[in-house]
C-alpha cells in the first residue's frame, strides 16, 4: 500500500484537503513553498496525529533541524542538500535522503545512502528540493533498490501517479508542483492525488478516519475494528436519508417534547445588569436532560444495523436513564455500566433505570466513576460485539462516536439558532455550556462554529480548584493522549497513567475530553474555563431562585461562568446559556451540601 | 538479525510467556525472565501496566494494577530490562498500550527499546490504520510492531494486515478480552487455518490458552501459542512449577 506525501504546503484549507495522505511536507528551505517553524507548527494543528509532518531541509545544519524538529513537531526530516553521513546519522527521527536521478550512475549513488528512506526526484533547475521535472522511471529497473525505502518524486501527478506505482512499487510518492495551479496548491487536485493512489488499493477498507485537527482517531483493539468500520458505514448511509431524519425527528417532538424553548432570563438578566440571557432548556426534555437526543439516534441506527442489544455507560445516571427509556420504548436489550461511586451519589437514577427494565451493572474497579464504566462498556463491547452497540453517551470514544454524537446533539444549536434569530433578529455574542465529555457543547457550538463573532465558552469543573488534584478541568490542565478509542486531552501523569478526575457533578467527573474540543481549543475557536464545586452549587441557588429553574449540577457550571461573563457584557449584548438538565438526579447532593440554607 | 526472525525456522511450536512487568515488584522481573528462559519458552512478551487496560481480562487487569501501585512504569521497566547482564538468549517482546508510549515519546520509546535488546511491540490500541503513529520509529531500531488480527477481522482487513506483518502474528482466539477459557470452537481452528495459510510470517494463538486441551485442539493450524493470564496467576501464587507442563506440551517436538 504506497503512502502519499504531500510536500511544500503553506494554508490551512491545503492542509485540510490533505486529510487522508500519509505525510505532508513543510518547506523550510528558501524555496517559494518555504514556511517558517511557527508557521508550520501553526499548520500542524490541523494534521491527524498518526500522518507524518516531514521538514524539508538543503544544507541546514543539525541545530536548526533540530530547532525546527522539535519547534512544529516533526515526525521525520527530508535532506536535499549535500548533508554528510554524519548529519543524516545524528538526526533522531527517521530521515529521508533525497537524490536527483539523471543517469544509472546517479542511481548507484543513492544506494550507499545511510537514510532510513531514499527520495527519488528529477534534477533540479530552479530551486533545489524539486523541480517537477518528471523522472524517468524506467532508471529504476534492475537497480536493486529497496522497495519499502524507496520514495517516488518528480513530476508526479494525479494523472501519472498510478503508472510511477505501477513501475517502482515504493514505500510512498511525493508530489507539489503536480497538485498546483497556477504555482498555488489547489484543494480539488490534492484530493484526486489522494484518490488516485487510495481508491484503487485495498487500503479503500482500512484507512484512517475520524480526526479534528489531530485528534480522535480509532484507537481500539482489533476486535473491535470491524464494529467500528460497520457503525461508521451505517452511520455515513444514515445521514444522507431522510427517511431516518424523519423518524429521528418523530420521535425528538411526539416523544421527548421538543423544541425546547429558549427563555427569556428576565430576573437574572436585571441581576447581573449586563447581556440579555437568555436559556436553552434542555432540562425540560424527557428524562430531564440533554442526552436523550443521542440516546434515540443511536438507538434508530443500531437497529437499522439489525443489533436489539445495548450497552452503555454512565457517569450522574442520565445517560443510563436516558438509555435504558429508549431501550423500553423500542423493546430493547439494556446493560448499564455505572461506577460504584456515582451509583451511592445517584441512586435515584439507578432505581429510574432498574424501574425502566435495565440491567445496571456496579463498577468497582479503578476510580469507580465514569471513566472505569466506560472501560467495562468497552470489554462489554469487545466480547459481545456480534449482536450488541455501544450507545455511547458523550462525544467520545473512536470514530464515529464523537462526529456522531455531536449530528444527534446539533438539534440544540440549530433550534437554539433558529430561535434567537427569530426574537431579536441576530446571532447572540457569547453562548456557555458546561463540558463533561463534551455532548451538550458540542451540540450548542457545532452550529455556531462559522459564525465567528459568536463567542464559544466551555466550562469544565474545577471541582476543589484547578490547583488541587481534585478536579476534572481536562483541557485547562490536561495533555495529550490516547483513551477509550480517541487521541484527546486527558487528565495523567508522568508516565501516562490517567488520573482520577473529581467533580461534585458525576457528569463532569471525567478525565477526558472530546477529540472535536481538544481541536476547537487548540485552534481558539472555543474558549475553555472552569467553575469550582463552590461555584456551581452557589448557582444552583442563584437559577432557582431568580428564575423557577432548578438546574442540573452540570449545568449550573456553565450558569456560573455566565454571571461572570455577564459582568463583562453590556445591556446591547446577548448572552445564552445551555441549561444541559435539571436539577431532580442532584436533590439529595443539594439537600446534604446546602442544609440549613435559608 | 532480529531474534523474531529465527523463530520460525526452528520447526517446534513456540511458546510465548507474558508477564505483567513489575507484579510482585521490579525486582521480580528478572528471575521471572530468567525461569522462563530456563523453563524452555521461545519468547517472553513483557507487559507494561496502564490504568484502563480495556483489551485485558480481571486477571492481566489485576496484575497490573498490582504492578501500578508499586510505582511500576514504561521508563522503569527499560531501564531494568538495560542493567541486566545475564544473557538473554530469547526475544523479548514489549507489551503496552499506547497512552504511556505517548507520553514517554515515540521515537525515544523505540530507542531505548532497541537499548533494552527488545525485538518486538506489541501496542494493541494501535490498530493497523495508525501504526504510522509508530512504524517508522521502531523500524529504525530493527524493532518488530507485531500485529493482533482476530475472529472479527473482515478477509479485506486481514489480507491488508498480514501484507505488511512483520515478527509474528497475534491471533486472536476469542471475540474477548484476555483471560483463561474452557473451550475453543472450530470457527477457532478454522480461522487460524485462514491465517496462516496467508500469513507469510509465523502464526501465534493467544487470549485464553491456558490448557493442554487447548494447546492439542489448535496445535496443526498454528506456529505457536501466547500464554498470559494463566502464567500471571500462576506467578502471583507462587506456584508457576505448574505451568511447566504446559510449556512442554507446545514445545515438545511431536511426532505422529
Ligand atoms: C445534565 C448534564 N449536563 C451535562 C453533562 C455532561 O456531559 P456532556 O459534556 O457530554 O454534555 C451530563 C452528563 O451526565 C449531564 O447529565
Amino acid at each position: 500500500m504506497t503512502k502519499v506525501k504531500i510536500c511544500g504546503l503553506k494554508e490551512e484549507q491545503h492542509v485540510k484537503a490533505a486529510k487522508r495522505a500519509d505525510a505532508i511536507g513543510f518547506v523550510f528551505a528558501p524555496s517559494k513553498r518555504q514556511v517558517t517553524i511557527e508557521q508550520a507548527a501553526e499548520l500542524a494543528k490541523h494534521i491527524p496525529a498518526d500522518t507524518d509532518k516531514i521538514g524539508v531541509f538543503v544544507n541546514a545544519s543539525l541545530k536548526e533541524i533540530e530547532d525546527t524538529i522539535a519547534g512544529v513537531p516533526l515526525t521525520m526530516v527530508q535532506l536535499h542538500g549535500d548533508e554528510p553521513d554524519e548529519l543524516v546519522q545524528a538526526i533522531q527521527v527517521p530521515v529521508i535522503q533525497a537524490f536527483s536521478i539523471r543517469t544509472k550512475e546517479d542511481v548507484g549513488k543513492l544506494k550507499k545512502s545511510q537514510a532510513d528512506y531514499i527520495l527519488v526526484d528529477a534534477p533540479g533547475t530552479e530551486y533545489r528540493g524539486g523541480s517537477g521535472n518528471v523522472f524517468d522511471w524506467s532508471l529504476l529497473d534492475g537497480a536493486d533498490i529497496d522497495p519499502s525505502r524507496l520514495i517516488v518524486a518528480g513530476g508526479l501527478n494525479p494523472g501519472n501517479v498510478h503508472a510511477a506505482i505501477g513501475q517502482t512499487a515504493p514505500y510512498m510518492v511525493d508530489v507539489s508542483s503536480g497538485v498546483e495551479t497556477d504555482g498555488r496548491k489547489d484543494t480539488a487536485k490534492i484530493q484526486e492525488f489522494i484518490k488516485q493512489v487510495k481508491d484503487d488499493s485495498m487500503e479503500q477498507t482500512i484507512e484512517k478516519t475520524g480526526f479534528f485537527g489531530k485528534y480522535g482517531g480509532q484507537f481500539v483493539p482489533e476486535t473491535l475494528m470491524k464494529a467500528v468500520k460497520e457503525l461508521e458505514d451505517a452511520y455515513e448511509a444514515v445521514k444522507e436519508d431522510p427517511e431516518f431524519h424523519k423518524e429521528y425527528h418523530h420521535y425528538l417532538s411526539e416523544y421527548v417534547g421538543r423544541e425546547q424553548p429558549l427563555t427569556f432570563a428576565k430576573r437574572m438578566t436585571e441581576a447581573l445588569g449586563g447581556p440579555k440571557i437568555y436559556l436553552k432548556r434542555e432540562d425540560l426534555n424527557h428524562t430531564g436532560a440533554h442526552k436523550v437526543n443521542n440516546a434515540i439516534g443511536q438507538a434508530l441506527l443500531a437497529m437499522r444495523m439489525g443489533k436489539r442489544k445495548i450497552v452503555a455507560e454512565t457517569g450522574a445516571g442520565q445517560h443510563g436513564v436516558a438509555t435504558a427509556t429508549i431501550c423500553a420504548l423500542f423493546d430493547l436489550e439494556c446493560v448499564i455500566f455505572m461506577g460504584e461511586e456515582d451509583i451511592k451519589r445517584q441512586q435515584l437514577n439507578v432505581f429510574r433505570m432498574k424501574l425502566l427494565g435495565a440491567r445496571v451493572e456496579s463498577v468497582t474497579k479503578g476510580s469507580a466513576t465514569l471513566k472505569d464504566a466506560v472501560n467495562e462498556a468497552l470489554r462489554y463491547w469487545v466480547s459481545n460485539v456480534e449482536d450488541t452497540h455501544y450507545l455511547i453517551g458523550s462525544a467520545l470514544g473512536p470514530h464515529p462516536f464523537p462526529t456522531m454524537v455531536r449530528d444527534f446533539q446539533s438539534v440544540i444549536g440549530e433550534e437554539t439558532k433558529r430561535q434567537i434569530l427569530d426574537k431579536e433578529g441576530r446571532l447572540p455574542d457569547a453562548i456557555l455550556a458546561c463540558v463533561g465529555g463534551g455532548s451538550n457543547a458540542i451540540g450548542m457550538f457545532y452550529p455556531f462554529i462559522k459564525d465567528k463573532d459568536v463567542q464559544l465558552i466551555g466550562v469544565e469543573a474545577a471541582g476543589e480548584g484547578v490547583d488541587t488534584d481534585k478536579h476534572a478541568a481536562t483541557l485547562t490542565k490536561g495533555t495529550e493522549g490516547v483513551l477509550h478509542g480517541a487521541l484527546m486531552k486527558l487528565l495523567q501523569d508522568d508516565a501516562g497513567q490517567v488520573q482520577e478526575a473529581h467533580s461534585i457533578s458525576a457528569g463532569l467527573d471525567y478525565p477526558g475530553i472530546g477529540p472535536e474540543h481538544a481541536y476547537l481549543a487548540d485552534i481558539g475557536r472555543v474558549e475553555y474555563r472552569s467553575i469550582t464545586d463552590e461555584e456551581a452549587l452557589a448557582a444552583v441557588i442563584s437559577m432557582s431562585r431568580l428564575e423557577g429553574i432548578i438546574p442540573a449540577l452540570e449545568s449550573a457550571h456553565a450558569i456560573a461562568e455566565a454571571e461572570k461573563q455577564a459582568k463583562t457584557m453590556t445591556a446591547d449584548q446577548i448572552l445564552v446559556i445551555c441549561v444541559s438538565g435539571r436539577g431532580d438526579k442532584d436533590m439529595a447532593t443539594y439537600a446534604e451540601k446546602l442544609e440549613g440554607l435559608s | 538479525m532480529n531474534r523474531l526472525e529465527q523463530l520460525k525456522s526452528t520447526g517446534n511450536k513456540a511458546f510465548v510467556a507474558y508477564i505483567m512487568a513489575g507484579d510482585g515488584g521490579l525486582d521480580r522481573l528478572k528471575e521471572q525472565v530468567q525461569y522462563l528462559q530456563t523453563a524452555g519458552v521461545t519468547a517472553i512478551e513483557i507487559g507494561i501496566p496502564f490504568s484502563d487496560p480495556v483489551a485485558d481480562g480481571p486477571t492481566i487487569e489485576a496484575a497490573g494494577n498490582r504492578a501500578l501501585k508499586q510505582g511500576v512504569t514504561l521508563q522503569k521497566v527499560l531501564e531494568e530490562l538495560q542493567s541486566w547482564t545475564f544473557q538473554v538468549e530469547i526475544p523479548l517482546l514489549v507489551m503496552t498500550y499506547l497512552n504511556p508510549v505517548l507520553k514517554f515519546g515515540v521515537e525515544r520509546f523505540a530507542t531505548e527499546c532497541g537499548k533494552a535488546g527488545v525485538s518486538g511491540v506489541i501496542i494493541p490500541d494501535l490498530p493497523f490504520e495508525h501504526k504510522q503513529l509508530v512504524q517508522p520509529y521502531v523500524d529504525k531500531e530493527g524493532i518488530k510492531l507485531i500485529q493482533l488480527v482476530t475472529l472479527t477481522t473482515t478477509d479485506a482487513r486481514l489480507n491488508d494486515i498480514l501484507s505488511e506483518a512483520e515478527g509474528f502474528v497475534y491471533a486472536v482466539t476469542v471475540k474477548g478480552i484476555t483471560g483463561s477459557r474452557d473451550e475453543m470452537s472450530e470457527e477457532v481452528k478454522a480461522f487460524m487455518r485462514k491465517v496462516r495459510e496467508k500469513s507469510p510470517v509465523p502464526v501465534y494463538a493467544g487470549f485464553g490458552i491456558s490448557k493442554s486441551s487447548h494447546v492439542e485442539m489448535l496445535r496443526d493450524d498454528v506456529d505457536g501459542f501466547i500464554v498470559g493470564s494463566a502464567i500471571v496467576e500462576a506467578f502471583n501464587d507462587d506456584r508457576i512449577q505448574e505451568i511447566e507442563p504446559l510449556i512442554h506440551a507446545v514445545t515438545a517436538s511431536h511426532s505422529i
